[in-house]
């Protein structure tokens, strides 16, 4: 189900060498799975619903249009949670996402203002929550979704801790 | 004692209420607004030969009353009301080192800013407080766009002298007797009137404005019909309100340096003192519109945590260094806040600046966008680049607006590199510093994957050794 991140070039700007990156936890892509299962169906259910009240033949191609798009979606949202990632560095936390349009983040423990832990109800039913990271500046974009509620809170405690040693002002 | 004493006097640990005329100075607009209501009604019962009411006479009052009197009396006397029991709630004092408000009625709010963490300190006055000799004194720490304490008003000395003893306390001087000192001036750089007026002529908001007209009245005279023109009025009252708020906000615009740190005067009708201590200061911006080319003109913006530097037109003022200056004043300007570059001895600081302004290609250490980039940015390639210095990051771009970002090393939040499909195949990335809110974001677009790659390495290193070395945040401290 998990496929493995594209084998990188060592020069790659998304994956430095001799970073040990840790994924997030595979649970993200069953609480987004699931989000996507439960729209696409009430849109089936109302297409098909659609079909049976025309009677029309022909209309009963577009009940496949959510199919489709619940298949690709399936095999996107696995790779997608495949490509987040992070590390924890002497000085920095490193976060990594995207597939399309990749982005790396570098967060000096010593910025950081505060960090959040946020959970959803769904997110709460499959034991993950994320952490996000802020600085003074709101374009620090350091969130990491899908960690389960046990490396959360650890991952927590350590920022905070971290921080409060390298603590440096603005 | 004279006020300044007075000032600093508030000082003393007690509570203090706002000046008594407050109210009057923050609901003048009400005010009017009611005079004019009044005026008006009775202008118009005189002009019908019916004469001011007579409130006297029961028959007469009754009539205004029914007439909706009742209402607007019942109304502003609600106002009135409001008004002055927030006056009456609103204490302030300052104690154990932190600027404490305390305010509202229904909703009570108490803020209590330290004074060691002071991004800035304005003073200042908007027309009808000048009138009346009274200015507001806001203090601005870090944490978005509503961080700061607000103190409205006082008598202009007092918030003066009050300044003088808030930045003493958070440079962390202690004076003797009753009066803090004002710390001394030097002034740097003066915007004459005729320049400020040529910039905004040069702007693009008035020559798209004239451009506009222009061609709403051909169009006019060649469908002769008016009403094109009659359509655009409320655009042209717009930016006309635009340009106007740049004049007022940028008059007699005056850089003055002193212990405090850096001090702007600027205002015609409203009257702004800003004063921002050393190493305030998050970011700077050099740019340039394609009009300003022909004068070499400069306008110079900065991030400093605490000014929102949203749409808010009192906010852009504050994040304004120098509206417009010569090539010359804009550097001057740049090295008041960022004194020290870190340019090695072998190279001319100058150089290194004048390339970042106008130059493009790989001179005076630029790394730049390689010639592939010109596919995803056909224009802005050739100036797109960025220069390292051992203090700060020197980030230039664009060829018909130019502009110049330098960020000191010490002053990095965090770091990111991005990566669309299109730079993918081209083997590019672009490379952001994440830097407080505020007109300066910068960005290097589509640099080499390995060359982002390096200075991304490098730069992290880089901040957190010039965060170590950095100065402390109480300036003038003894230890």
């Amino acid at each position: 189900m998990m496929e493995q991140p594209p084998h990188r070039a060592a020069d790659d700007v998304f994956d430095p060498v001799g970073i040990e990156w840790t994924s997030v936890s595979p649970a993200l892509a069953r609480v987004r799975r699931t989000i996507l299962l439960s729209v696409l169906t009430v849109v089936a259910v109302a297409l098909v619903a659609t079909a049976v009240a025309t009677g029309w033949f022909w209309a009963w191609i577009l009940p496949a249009v959510p199919l489709i798009g619940a298949v690709w979606g399936w095999w996107t949202i696995g790779r997608q949670v495949a490509a987040w990632g992070y590390a924890e560095r002497a000085d920095d936390l490193l976060i990594r996402r995207g597939l399309m349009f990749r982005e790396l983040v570098v967060v000096p423990y010593g910025r950081m203002q505060f960090v959040d832990v946020q959970a959803g109800p769904l997110e709460r039913g499959f034991g993950v929550a994320q952490v996000q990271l802020h600085t003074a500046s709101a374009g620090t974009d350091a969130r990491i979704p899908g960690l389960n509620a046990a490396e959360a809170a650890r991952l927590r405690d350590r920022l905070a801790s971290r921080g409060q040693a390298r603590l440096a002002g603005l | 004692m004279t006020e300044a004493a007075l000032g600093a006097r508030l000082a003393d640990g007690q509570w203090h209420r706002m000046h008594p005329l407050t109210p009057v100075v923050r609901s003048w607009r009400v005010l009017i607004v009611v005079l004019v209501f009044v005026v008006q009604g009775w202008g118009d019962n005189i002009a019908r030969g019916e004469g001011v009411p007579q409130l006297h006479r029961p028959d007469v009052a009754g009539r205004v009353l029914a007439g909706g009197g009742a209402i607007v009396v019942a109304v502003v006397a609600i106002g009135v009301g409001y008004i002055v029991l927030s006056w009456r709630t609103t204490r302030f004092r300052i104690a154990d080192e932190a600027l404490e408000l305390h305010s509202g009625i229904l909703f009570r709010q108490h803020r209590r800013a330290r004074l060691d963490r002071v991004q800035a300190v304005d003073v200042v006055q908007p027309f009808i407080a000048r009138l009346a000799g009274l200015a507001r004194l806001t203090l601005e720490v870090a944490g978005g766009s509503d961080s700061n304490v607000t103190l409205s008003y006082l008598r202009e000395e007092q918030a003066l002298g009050l300044r003088n003893h808030l930045l003493a306390e958070a440079a962390g001087v202690h004076y003797e007797g009753t009066e803090a000192p004002e710390a001394p001036e030097h002034q740097a750089v003066e915007v004459p009137v005729g320049r400020l007026i040529g910039s905004l002529l040069l702007s693009g908001p008035a020559i798209g404005f004239v451009a506009g007209v222009l061609g709403l009245v051909v169009a006019s005279a060649v469908i002769g019909d008016p009403g094109p023109i009659l359509g655009v009025f409320p655009t042209v009252i717009g930016v006309a309100g635009l340009l106007w708020g740049r004049f007022n906000g940028g008059f007699g615009f005056r850089v003055a340096t002193s212990p405090d740190g850096l001090r702007l005067r600027h205002g015609l009708l409203e009257q702004r003192t800003q004063t921002v201590p050393p190493g305030r200061v998050q970011a700077v911006r050099l740019r340039q519109g394609l009009l300003w080319r022909q004068a070499d003109w400069w306008h110079v913006e900065v991030n400093i945590a605490g000014y929102s530097g949203g749409s808010d037109e009192a906010n852009e003022s504050g994040n304004t260094l120098l509206p417009v200056g010569s090539r010359y004043e804009a550097i001057s300007v740049l090295a008041l806040v960022l004194p020290d570059l870190g340019v090695p001895e072998t190279e001319n600081p100058w150089d290194v600046i004048g390339a970042g302004l106008t130059a493009s290609g790989p001179g005076a250490g630029y790394l730049v966008a390689p010639r592939r980039s010109r596919w995803v940015d056909p224009i802005g390639w050739r100036r797109s680049g960025v220069r390292v210095t051992e203090h700060a990051l020197l980030i230039r771009r664009g060829v018909l607006g130019r502009s110049l970002d330098v960020v000191p090393h010490a002053r990095t939040q965090s770091l990111g590199v991005t990566q669309g499909p299109l730079q993918r195949r081209l083997d590019l990335a672009s490379f952001a510093l994440h830097s407080t809110q505020g007109p300066v974001s910068p960005v290097v677009a589509h640099l080499d994957v390995a060359v982002a790659a390096r200075l991304l390495a490098e730069q992290a290193v880089r901040a957190e050794g010039a965060r170590r070395t950095s100065g402390p945040e109480r300036w003038m401290a003894a230890d």
